[in-house]
């Protein structure tokens, strides 16, 4: 009965894994047979002063837009599981952002980000502050590729949330009613506890999406000002589609992986699994 | 079937071995030239960064292919439309794919790295004499001594101002050299009370910083490579001033990082917000579209330190090394490289038509920018000329950028680029 599901994971998941892992360890850039190498890939990744900017950009991002946006969609999600009016309207606005293509969502930030005629330094002027060139600015290039990141990630967040919190058990809370605890205490005592296989989910999936945020960088920046905003992703697109080097791009992804399974294996740790155990 | 560890391990397995195959019989590393010899015809593919949007597609293929079909009536062409920014990733999974097109354009410096991977074929002496060409022209076309690829349009980097400024502040005629550039461009800088720059007496960044350091390192008698490509010459005393020239602006407020011109946008020399620019022979077509009050209020000069030079960048028709239909690929690099074809593509984009022949024609007469950088072929230089340009040319702006936002000097990041450059022509 699994086999059509193995064969799929054999071809699109399996293979190519493997693939990028011999081949990092191959000079191969397409044209000519793949020649064996050794580790001079990988040394090549960790002695390259670009690459490990990307790694720390994307380490910055991940650890903005994860918290962050988690925090936030809890937030929304614990607003709309209210009975407030036009829920559905507030949830579905909370979600569009996720739907919209990343390339529009991207051409919009560029108009909001326009140093001379975008609306951010427009609302800055209005209340008497300095205008920025936000995304050609060494300082303010990262925070704001960041700001779009969360904003983006905040519905599917919010769903996932609001998804769990209609799930969580009734009774328990009208037991802690009759025990005197507040809202604050449940919050904190029953409602973040239970909520721990959602949150692992949201963590993992979004570290994950954090890590291969590409779109956002290519539109909004192309890794610029002076490498301040490229991203490891994006490095690995350079190496294989710009520069030719996909041995070398092969070897920057298997880092990438590798860095994903370790935050990834880290976090089950510390949340007892996707079980909730605790 | 039930999908164990051990079953995964195996399938791991498998994998490792059909790459190790796939390792051990890819092919490509010195494929010979496609014979051209036999008759025209069968089915080819057309890469093309040329002919963008609706009208671009109507000429391409509403005129001038048909115009090819009357002529070759037994060849089929498809074609893949793309654009600058993705035709590198295309050839890369043409190539990767066993899918390389038959007829693909190039940019200037494209040439060596296809042809040194054998990616490209070469084509026969003649065509090279078969119209006039300034030798400048058709020099990025060349590799190890052979004709690889056919120009069709140039984009040259040139320097345009706005005269009425110029007339304003009393300055008559554009500047000499890199000092009088600096002066006048001081002059010419408006700040507003709280200091806020509303005009920059120079915009060196609305152009690719890659293409304007090297329009000004061969200004200054610098040279990008040796001439087998395979010695670093821009970590001359020349390439270091060049990149500082930007600096040296920079920190004397007469140009401004920040201020450049956003893709389709009025350029900032339309805006006012620039007084000199670093553009291309686009810009004619611009002002006529956006602004013809400004039409004659532009200029242009050509401009240098020691070497007055403009950069020549372009697109260039090249015949896929890989091609089944060998001579039908030839037939349509030939008439691509004709002069109808090139002349029509550079009235579609506002191009340079990189035939000398057509200097004449209604276009070239009709557009001043257009007739300007034709007469200044002689002092066009062009970019790339080592096999490692596509890995190198990536680096150049970001590590420039570097310095320009003030990470590093000028020297250092001109040492770190030659240490990257090094790098990637030792792995050649």
């Amino acid at each position: 009965m699994v086999a059509p599901a193995f064969l799929h994971a054999l071809i699109w998941i399996g293979i190519p894994v493997v693939a990028a892992f011999v081949l990092s360890f191959t000079s191969y850039d397409v044209l000519t047979q793949p020649r064996f190498i050794g580790i001079q890939n990988y040394l090549d990744a960790f002695g390259d002063p670009v690459f490990r900017r990307g790694m720390l950009n994307t380490l910055v991002y991940a650890f903005f837009t994860v918290p962050v946006a988690m925090a936030i969609a809890l937030l929304i999600a614990l607003m709309l599981d209210t009975q407030l009016r036009a829920r559905a309207l507030f949830r579905t606005a909370v979600f569009i952002p996720q739907v919209t293509a990343t390339i529009a969502v991207a051409l919009v930030w560029l108009w909001i980000y326009d140093p001379r005629s975008g609306l951010l330094n427009a609302v800055l002027s209005f209340f008497g502050l300095p205008a920025q060139n936000w995304l050609s600015s060494t300082t303010w290039a990262m925070p704001a590729v960041i700001t779009v990141g969360i904003w983006q990630g905040i519905g599917l967040k919010m769903l996932i949330y609001l998804a769990a919190l209609q799930s969580l058990p009734k009774d328990v809370y009208e037991a802690a009613s009759v025990d005197g605890a507040s809202r604050t205490r449940q919050f904190f005592s029953l409602t973040l506890p239970l909520l721990r296989p959602a949150t692992f989910f949201v963590f993992v999936t979004s570290v994950i999406s954090a890590f291969q945020a590409f779109d956002l960088i290519y539109i909004l920046t192309d890794g610029g000002p002076a490498n301040t905003t490229t991203m490891m992703t994006y490095e690995i697109y350079k190496s294989a589609f710009r520069e030719f080097r996909v041995g070398y791009a092969c070897a920057q992804s298997i880092v990438l992986f590798v860095f994903l399974l370790i935050l990834t294996l880290a976090n089950r740790r510390l949340n007892g699994g996707d079980s909730g155990r605790h | 079937m039930e999908l164990s560890r051990r079953n995964f391990l195996v399938a791991m397995g498998l994998g490792t071995a059909t790459v190790m195959a796939g390792c051990a019989t890819t092919s490509g590393s010195g494929a010979p030239a496609a014979d051209a010899s036999g008759p025209a015809q069968g089915d080819i593919t057309f890469l093309c960064a040329l002919f963008e949007g609706a009208t671009g597609k109507e000429t391409l293929e509403g005129n001038l292919l048909k115009q090819f079909k009357e002529k070759y009536p037994d060849v089929n062409v498809t074609v893949d439309y793309t654009d600058y920014g993705s035709l590198n990733e295309k050839i890369t999974t043409g190539l990767a794919s066993g899918l390389m097109p038959d007829v693909v354009t190039l940019g200037v410096g494209w040439i060596p790295p296809f042809a040194y991977k054998n990616a490209i074929a070469p084509l026969p002496e003649s065509l090279a004499t078969r119209y006039t060409y300034e030798e400048r022209v058709l020099e990025p076309s060349r590799f190890d001594g052979k004709l690889y690829a056919l120009p069709m349009v140039l984009d040259t980097r040139i320097v345009a101002y706005r005269k009425d400024f110029f007339e304003e502040a009393g300055i008559t005629a554009p500047p000499k050299d890199w000092a009088e550039l600096r002066e006048i461009a001081k002059e010419l800088t408006v700040r507003d009370k709280d200091g806020t720059l509303q005009r920059a007496g120079f915009d060196p960044f609305s152009i690719d910083l890659r293409q304007c350091w090297e329009t000004f390192l061969f200004g200054n008698s610098g040279e990008l490579f040796s001439a087998d490509g395979r010695e670093v010459l821009f970590d001359s005393p020349e390439g270091v001033a060049a990149l500082q020239l930007f600096l040296d602006m920079v920190a004397d407020g007469s140009a401004d990082f920040a201020l450049t011109t956003e893709a389709g946008q009025p350029t900032t020399l339309q805006q006012g917000t620039s007084a000199i620019m670093m553009t291309n022979n686009s810009l004619y077509v611009q002002l006529q579209q956006q602004n013809p009050e400004l039409v004659d209020k532009v200029g242009t000069f050509v401009l240098g330190n020691t070497a007055p030079a403009m950069l020549q960048g372009g697109t260039m028709i090249s015949q896929s090394a890989s091609s089944k239909n060998p001579a039908a690929a030839r037939a349509l690099v030939e008439f691509l490289g004709s002069p109808d074809a090139v002349l029509v593509a550079s009235e579609q984009r506002g191009s340079v038509p990189a035939i000398s022949d057509l200097r004449d024609s209604d276009y070239v007469k009709g557009n001043p920018m257009v007739a300007f950088a034709l007469e200044n072929l002689g002092k066009a230089r062009s970019e790339g000329g080592t096999p490692a340009w596509m890995e190198i040319r990536e680096k150049i702006k970001p590590t420039l950028e570097t310095a320009v936002v003030g990470q590093q000097t000028a020297e250092q990041a001109i040492a770190q680029l030659a240490g990257i450059a090094d790098d990637a022509i030792a792995r050649l």
